[in-house]
């Protein structure tokens, strides 16, 4: 009985093995039926497809965007990631957009002005929208997507859920809101009743993060709205189909879309996380564009016919920042003698590639405030060595003695006054979109000061969530490399978000404090005029680099690879990319 | 044998409860926090306190100390691992704390992928392995037996994902027919049932359907089978070396039997103890080690969901994924050692 079994067992598995033959026989003989919508395979070059391919490819219809993950959220209210944003960029429309291309707000589902203090702002709806299920657009639907978002108490604004953009942006949640009201005039018109003026108060309501979703999808769906089981509703050119968890997002055009028609019926955002893969699926024609690509794969993409390469402009900086907390580096000397020893030129060239820039300002180039008139840091060690003996360093530095007491989030003193500690490079463990190798650029960094006279230990805290917690606990004791991404192409969305609390020492920034700088962009967020915006912000950033507060290293532009044959794709600075204006040439 | 096997069932409950303490003390043991992994550079201090205490995870991890000398002894027991506990009991495997959906519902919809691939893996892996592990045998120091073991070096030796970016340069991208990742083409739907690909096609005859599903697991599962292929091809060789120097098989032999009966019916069946023990542990190797196919394939299984949970401390889904996995292993060494009685008369269990 019991040697049957097991010879049963194998007899199943060659039974089986020999089904697998036979099915595989057959598939050869029919065609891919199912694949009628879209072409398994848009042969790129010469039709030298299996003769069991389909013969002629139908015109295309399917836009497939690769990319290294897969969206947190399709509730943009709750989640931070750009991959969310991607897909609900083309499902969820705000009441304004950026215009294509540039960091403008342009009215979309609404147009509105500002009184004359700029604290209400009149808003008038477009008419005649409806969200994809079928519902009115209206002045309702608007007040209650502001209204979930602002009020803990509101019945659809869940105690799991953090709307962190809204709490960001508009300065807190309840009664910390700017947003004071939003009031219903009639069904297309409304009014925002601010308790200040805001100046970003346009470029806010463009963000993905502010779009509007139909309230009875939200009540219908409860928590599970944005889920993969609840999708998301909106009124953009592409409404939601399905979600495969860790595989990709199907959306379908919107025949009734109230701007501009969608080119192409479907779009699927597929996840493909390894680099290389990703490429090669480019390659093969399983996808159309991509995003994150290695260096190596950027190259191949240049030299292939097939393909093109767009870049994204860089709304980033990267940067080299110290903990004020070390004694040493409260000497602006100090600070100032790193600076010079630093050949940011030659690593932003040789790490970032043609698609960085060197920074000198936090801003990005080009940005409100921006300050041109800024000098880039001199690359010259001598000077960096005579700068460190001024301040009483002519042996060089490497070690640095902490000022104060430190503590962690416990409340447990981690380093002593007075302590002597080896003088540090924090560098990132990942590489994120505002810095393609962190690692090397610390090696080269390290190479650089070393050879000026800091001795510097090259230091690995941890992986990202390490690095970041110890970052928001002011304990990166020594130097370290971060960076930052706009979210609104707003000045006060960099400057202000850094350092407009540092009336007290920043815990976050590296114990930073100076209470100019403070006022000056407290009061930039508020002035309406973009002109005298434009003057504060240009002072804060003379102020920083006077001081030498922190090393701003590059600005980073995103490559994009596409098929040659997409047409119409815009990168976008700020936000999702339109894929509505997306085609296909033949 | 009933019995034993019910003894064996029991003594899963024990090893269980201890695989969920070790999960959960190395989980905490590595540092960072899951609600600034959640919010990156943006967390603020009060929404990082507020996923915190939305997830419990602001309580000590196993139990709290600082309430028992203030005489709480509930709060003594409130802690993450008890609450914990307390939902697996009610067989609730929590809520992944970045989508905040329970991880039991991905699970349902991911762990299918990666069994598929594992079994398919496997499936190669024995009708690769043991023929040939067979044949090279007995065949000693022949060209086969050399090239066999050439093979299974490399086989164990080729790294996955070097192996996995050959295959799609190879298939997709020059030869053009093969997808190069993902489960199903766009537009090909199969009927869920067991969320198994190639089974549910089959099952309502859907036979473009496991065409496509079959072309796009063949890439994937061919680099997970070379591992346990070139392990359990070189295990049947030396398990069959090893029988076949026995009195008994020269007996047969001499008796006049043939090759093949010699072969199969006394020397095979003997020699496939050892294969079973390495089949069980492969089992388990191919389940949580398809991490890197998954990754280069885009194949929406465990293996690439865990790591980066591992990377975001998603605590509940690493949990659920490694408690699921142990459960596996178990399963899966209490067959082999009930196949241990079935192939040999001499063991017993009762």
């Amino acid at each position: 009985m019991k040697r049957k079994t097991v010879f049963t067992v194998f007899g199943l598995l060659i039974v089986f093995s020999m089904l697998l033959a036979a099915c595989a026989k057959t598939g050869t003989e029919a065609p891919a039926a199912p694949a009628t919508e879209v072409p398994a395979a848009p042969a790129t070059e010469e039709p030298a497809a299996p003769a069991t391919e389909e013969p002629a490819a139908p015109t295309k219809d399917t836009f497939i965007f690769g990319r290294g993950a897969d969206s947190v959220q399709l509730d943009p209210s709750i989640v931070t990631d750009g991959e969310s944003f991607r897909v609900t960029g083309q499902v969820l429309d705000s009441l304004y957009k950026f215009d294509q291309g540039t960091t403008n707000p342009v009215p979309a589902l609404a147009e509105c002005t500002a009184n004359e203090d700029a604290t209400v702002w009149s808003c008038k709806l477009l008419e005649g929208v409806k969200f994809h299920d079928g519902t009115d657009f209206n002045a309702d639907a608007v007040i209650f997507n502001f209204e979930r978002w602002r009020f803990t108490t509101h019945p659809n604004h869940y105690a799991s859920q953090v709307f962190e953009y809204y709490e960001a942006m508009w300065g807190g949640f309840d009664d910390a809101s700017i947003i004071t009201e939003v009031k219903k005039v009639d069904d297309y018109n409304l009014q925002f009743v601010l308790s200040s003026p805001m100046a970003p108060f346009l470029a806010n309501l463009a963000m993905d993060m502010f779009a509007i979703s139909s309230p009875t999808a939200i009540q219908k769906a409860g928590e599970a709205y944005g889920t993969p089981a609840g999708g998301c509703v909106g009124t953009g050119p592409y409404k939601f189909v399905s979600w495969q968890e860790g595989t990709e997002i199907t959306l379908v055009s919107n025949e009734d879309y109230w701007g501009e028609k969608p080119k192409v019926k479907n779009v699927i955002v597929r996840v493909i996380p390894d680099d290389s893969a990703r490429f090669l699926a480019l390659r093969a024609g399983d996808i159309d564009a991509l995003e994150q690509a290695v260096v190596e794969d950027l190259a191949t993409a240049e030299a292939d016919p097939n393909l093109q390469i767009l870049t994204r402009p860089g709304l980033n900086t990267s940067y080299l920042a110290f903990n004020f907390k070390i004694k040493e580096f409260q000497d602006v000397r100090v600070r100032e003698a790193v600076a010079h020893a630093i050949d940011i030129e030659g690593l932003i060239s040789n790490f970032f590639g043609k698609y960085g820039t060197v920074a000198k300002n936090l801003l990005p180039v080009g940005m409100l405030g921006y300050n041109d008139s800024i000098d880039y840091w001199e690359y010259n060690p001598e000077l960096s060595k005579s700068l460190l003996a001024d301040a009483g360093f002519p042996n060089g530095l490497s070690e640095v003695t902490i000022a104060e007491d430190v503590q962690d989030a416990d409340g447990n003193v981690v380093y002593t006054a007075g302590q002597v500690i080896p003088l540090r490079l924090y560098y990132m463990p990942v590489t994120r979109f505002y810095f393609p190798s962190a690692k090397e650029v610390g090696e080269g960094i390290a190479a650089n000061l070393t050879a000026a006279g800091f001795n510097v230990e090259l230091y690995l805290e941890g992986d990202w969530p390490t690095y970041l917690g110890s970052r928001r606990n002011g304990l990166l004791m020594g130097l370290y490399l971060l960076g930052w991404g706009g979210d609104n192409g707003d000045p006060d969305n960099f400057t202000g978000y850094f350092f407009g609390s540092g009336t007290e020492p920043i815990k976050r920034e590296g114990w930073y404090q100076n209470a100019e700088l403070a006022a000056i962009l407290q009061e930039a967020v508020t002035l309406p005029d973009p002109a005298e915006r434009a003057k504060l912000y240009s002072q804060a950033e003379q102020i920083m680099h006077d001081e030498v507060m922190r090393i701003w290293l590059g600005h980073n532009n995103t490559p994009l690879i596409l098929s040659a044959k997409v047409q119409g794709y815009t990168p976008q600075p700020v936000g999702a990319e339109n894929f509505e204006y997306v085609f296909f040439s033949n | 044998m009933a019995k034993y096997i019910l003894q064996r069932l029991i003594s899963v409950i024990p090893t269980l409860i201890g695989v969920t303490l070790v999960i959960f003390l190395f989980q905490r043991l590595i540092p960072g926090d899951p609600a600034v992994a959640m919010l990156g550079e943006h967390a603020t201090e009060e929404n990082v306190a507020r996923i915190r205490e939305q997830f419990g995870l602001n309580r000590p991890a196993f139990l709290d100390r600082d309430a028992l000398v203030e005489g709480d002894l509930p709060g003594f027991f409130d802690s993450q691992y008890v609450r914990y506990f307390n939902r697996l009991l009610q067989f609730d495997l929590g809520d992944s704390i970045h989508r905040r959906i329970p991880v039991a519902e991905t699970l349902k919809e991911r762990f299918p992928a990666t069994l598929e691939l594992a079994l398919l893996s496997m499936f190669f892996a024995l009708l690769i392995g043991i023929p040939v592990g067979i044949a090279s045998a007995s065949r000693r120091n022949s060209w086969l037996d050399g090239t066999t073991m050439i093979g299974s070096l490399l086989g164990v030796s080729i790294p996955i994902f070097w192996l996995g970016i050959m295959e799609i340069m190879l298939f997709s991208v020059f030869l053009k027919w093969l997808p190069s990742g993902s489960r199903l083409s766009p537009g090909v739907s199969i009927t869920p049932i067991t969320n198994l690909l190639l089974l549910d096609s089959l099952l309502t005859g859907n036979f473009a359907g496991f065409w496509d599903a079959f072309k796009h697991i063949i890439m994937p599962a061919v680099a997970l089978a070379t591992i346990p292929t070139a392990i359990i091809t070189r295990m049947t060789r030396s398990s069959m070396l090893d029988v076949l120097q026995e009195d008994y098989i020269r007996t047969a032999a001499a008796k006049g039997l043939s090759e093949r009966v010699v072969l199969y019916r006394h020397a095979l069946k003997n020699a496939f103890l050892p294969v079973i023990t390495i089949i069980g542990i492969q089992v388990g190797t191919l389940l949580a080690g398809a991490v890197l196919t998954e990754t280069i394939f885009s194949w929406p299984g465990i293996g690439k969901w865990v790591y980066d949970s591992i990377l975001g401390r998603d605590y509940p889904i690493v949990q659920g994924v490694t408690l699921l996995i142990a459960v596996i292993f178990l399963f899966v060494n209490l067959l082999v050692d009930i196949s241990y009685a079935l192939l040999d008369p001499r063991i017993s269990y009762d």
